[in-house]
């Protein structure tokens, strides 16, 4: 018994499994990293959506929309490999010597901009930012219309300016409707952070089917057959528990953000 | 320009074959996915405590975690129940088929979102009616049946209609999770592989976004005429309104 | 655009290494044993890995290796995301049309056929039958020519991917290259089996490159004749492979 105990213990606390552990810190990276981008373009959404000027309200219209008909994993492959090929585009204007090669990429050696893992995840944060953001900024907007007018007409009353009124009491009161709608968003980009590994980040799904498929090579460590379901039931359970927490975590920063205000604890 | 145009029409013609496997994946399981969903809704709210904590567990976890690691999973647990179950029983050829084994999976996913849809709606039925259809002397099915469901259905129309497209999006994963069998390509995976020919992104994805979006907005307009449908006796109901998020 | 010049200098003055003449990235799939793998320890090991190790200590390069999955492996060095491939990648004419190649450092060798040890597949002559092969790779083509008709074909993302659904017998049989299917079949514990029968695809085993790079290519091959010439890429063959029978490249 100790034996087998013993087994596992080493097994699992091998140079393989470490590395498999340290990988998580890229799910990590990119499900924070794309929050806080996805709050950004939710921010900067919701204000085109909600502005004044036809054009721009336009394009808050169709980034908000997007999303509703495009999976989120085409934009997930398609952001970062074109974002690549428009910064070598661009590269290759002053690099190149005219009339590079047809049908390769890049045009040129010089134009080349390598991607490792770093700035793979650094452009996959900024692609579930992209879609995650619509999500966030439709949430965002409906919950600045969910503000009572009577409570920005009382500030303006007040003689608030029109920014007091914004930063004072719009965006303030305005949390509270986006929150339950913001923690649906950020539950689902947390999911989304499992894509990594289609953006040749060697993650801890890539990782889980590694170190789950059978193995009967003597110098690649112990022999054994399939378990990778095993691995993928700890990675599901890993989710699970992150979106319990999220929950809970959402669930008290709503108390706390509507703590004296009666009529949100009805939201 | 020409020749932009030739790309692009060989493109919609590459890709119009891959949608099939998409349309495909999604028909096969929305109907068992919404079955599944008014069983797992109706066990949600059963008396029997074990049935309530169960159907409310398997909810929790299929939403809770990535559709993608879920197709992961279930495929090597299918394969690893192959020797001892599918084969004696002679379906194993069925069994771990993409054909067969992706909706299934889609469907067991979609489960459980629609259920989460329709448990939130059934808590929204006006409880006055069911009140009166039981001071009417209706038995509890007969109550279900016209009182409650017509609700329920008309409630969860337009998070459904959401949850369906958000399904056909999930098709896109089937394939980079699967063993390939012939050679199938459904839309996604086909346009991964004709970039990696030519580097061309802005062409290929654009085709394929242009089939998902041409997809989803069809799936809007016949949900949106059902849901005209299901409102037809309430004057002035307000037209569908779509919900962004996935329920 | 001359704001967006400068955005894109300042992207990849931030995001990419000081090019430095003397380093280059190595990409291998590190999931075909016994070529490349990572071992218990978490490290890449394998044949690809200690002969390019060997070829950069003669040539002076500086050598990182990147983990990348296999179906992309080409694409991701045309895309510079690399500058060689060494992933026991068989040298044929399909693949040179895309990059370049080095010399062998491996030999040409048949690829094979495995099965369960229960199994009455004759591979010979396969009629009816579930054929798995990793997505690809030369057995991919060849089965996708030879033995479309008649069979089923699987492709697997990894090569152990493919062994996993024989194990579990979803396929009846995986076409791959002997040097895996001996290395698996040795170390089943009996589970596995393979035949006589073989077939003959594809070139030795070389590294790929961009077509541009033909500098790097000169240098590594330099270096590589070098190594065959006095004996060490036989010794790392024997290494890895106790069942080939070399000397290959010292007469």
């Amino acid at each position: 018994m100790t034996e087998t105990f013993e087994f596992w213990v080493s097994y699992l606390t091998n140079g393989r499994h470490l590395n498999w552990y340290a990988s998580f810190q890229y799910t990590v990276i990119a499900a924070l990293l794309g929050g806080a981008f996805a709050l950004l373009f939710g921010i900067g959404g919701a204000a085109l959506r909600n502005s004044s000027l036809p054009p721009l309200k336009l394009l808050g219209t169709i980034y908000i929309n997007m999303v509703r008909g495009v999976p989120d994993v085409l934009f997930f492959i398609f952001f970062p490999l074109a974002f690549e090929q428009l910064v070598e585009l661009v590269i290759a204007q002053s690099a190149c010597p005219a009339g590079g090669g047809a049908g390769v990429w890049p045009p040129c050696p010089e134009a080349n901009w390598f991607l490792g893992t770093g700035e793979y995840l650094l452009l996959a944060s900024v692609s579930l930012g992209i879609v995650y953001g619509a999500f966030t900024a439709n949430v965002i907007s409906g919950a600045l219309n969910s503000v009572p007018r009577g409570q920005l007409e009382a500030a303006r009353a007040f003689g608030m300016t029109n920014w007091q009124v914004l930063s004072r009491v719009h965006i303030r009161q305005m949390w509270v409707y986006a929150l339950p709608g913001l923690s649906n968003c950020w539950l689902l980009l947390i999911k989304a952070t499992s894509l990594l590994s289609l953006l040749q980040i060697t993650d801890i799904v890539r990782g889980a089917n590694l170190l789950g498929a059978p193995n009967f090579s003597r110098t690649a460590g112990v022999i054994h057959g399939d378990w990778r379901w095993g691995y993928y039931l700890a990675l599901l359970l890993f989710y699970i528990l992150v979106t319990y927490l999220s929950e809970k975590a959402f669930a008290a920063i709503t108390r706390w953000a509507s703590r004296g205000m009666p009529m949100a604890e009805r939201v | 320009m020409t020749g932009l145009l030739e790309a692009i029409l060989v493109d919609v013609a590459i890709l119009g074959r891959a949608t099939v496997f998409n349309l495909y994946f999604a028909f096969a399981s929305i109907p068992v996915g919404f079955g599944l969903a008014v069983l797992v809704m109706l066990g949600r709210n059963s008396n029997n405590r074990l049935v309530a904590n169960l159907c409310g567990g398997y909810i929790y976890a299929f939403r809770g975690s990535p559709f993608f690691i879920q197709l992961f999973m279930l495929y090597s647990l299918a394969l690893a129940l192959n020797l001892s179950v599918w084969k004696p029983l002679g379906i194993d050829w069925l069994v771990l088929n993409p054909l067969f084994l992706g909706p299934l999976i889609l469907a067991l996913n979609t489960t459980a979102y629609t259920a989460e849809i329709l448990h939130g709606a059934l808590r929204a039925v006006p409880k006055g009616e069911v009140e009166a259809a039981k001071a009417f002397g209706m038995g509890r099915s007969e109550r279900f049946r016209r009182i409650i469901w017509p609700h329920v259905i008309r409630l969860a129309w337009p998070a459904y209609t959401n949850e369906v497209v958000f399904l056909f999006h999930a098709t896109a994963l089937v394939y980079f999770t699967l063993p390939v069998i012939d050679g199938q390509r459904d839309l996604m995976s086909q346009a991964n592989d004709l970039f990696q020919r030519d580097y061309n992104s802005v062409l290929h994805f654009s085709v394929a976004a242009a089939y998902f979006l041409a997809v989803s907005l069809a799936v809007f307009f016949v949900f949106g005429l059902v849901y005209r449908h299901l409102m037809r006796h309430m004057p002035g109901a307000r037209p569908l309104k779509f919900s962004l998020t996935r329920a | 655009m001359k704001k967006l010049i400068a955005v894109a200098a300042i992207a990849v003055a931030l995001f990419s290494t000081a090019a430095n003449a003397q380093a280059i990235r190595i990409g291998t799939e590190g999931a075909y044993e016994p070529w490349n793998y990572v071992n218990a320890d978490g490290n890449l090991a394998g044949l690809d890995i200690d002969v390019m190790n060997e070829l950069c200590k003669r040539t002076g390069l500086e050598c990182t290796f990147v983990q990348t999955a296999w179906d992309t492996i080409i694409p991701n060095l045309n895309a510079g995301n690399y500058d060689v491939i060494a992933a026991g990648m068989s040298i044929t004419d399909e693949r040179k049309e895309a990059i370049n190649f080095t010399a062998d450092y491996s030999p040409p060798e048949a690829s094979g056929f495995m099965m369960l040890e229960s199994a009455t597949v004759d591979p010979a002559n396969l009629t009816g039958v579930k054929i798995g092969t990793q997505t690809g790779t030369i057995q991919d083509a060849y089965a996708t020519e030879n033995f479309a008709t008649g069979n089923t074909l699987l492709t697997f993302d990894t090569a152990s991917n493919a062994l996993a659904d024989l194990m579990a017998g979803n396929i009846d049989v995986i076409l791959a290259d002997s040097s895996y299917i001996d290395e698996a079949v040795a170390n089943s514990g009996g589970a596995l089996k393979t035949s006589d029968v073989t077939v003959a695809i594809g070139g030795g085993v070389g590294a790929g490159l961009r077509k541009a790079d033909t500098e790097l290519l000169a240098k590594l091959d330099e270096a590589l004749a070098a190594a065959k010439a006095d004996g060490t890429i036989d010794a790392l063959i024997a290494k890895h492979f106790p069942t080939r029978k070399g000397p290959f490249y010292v007469n």
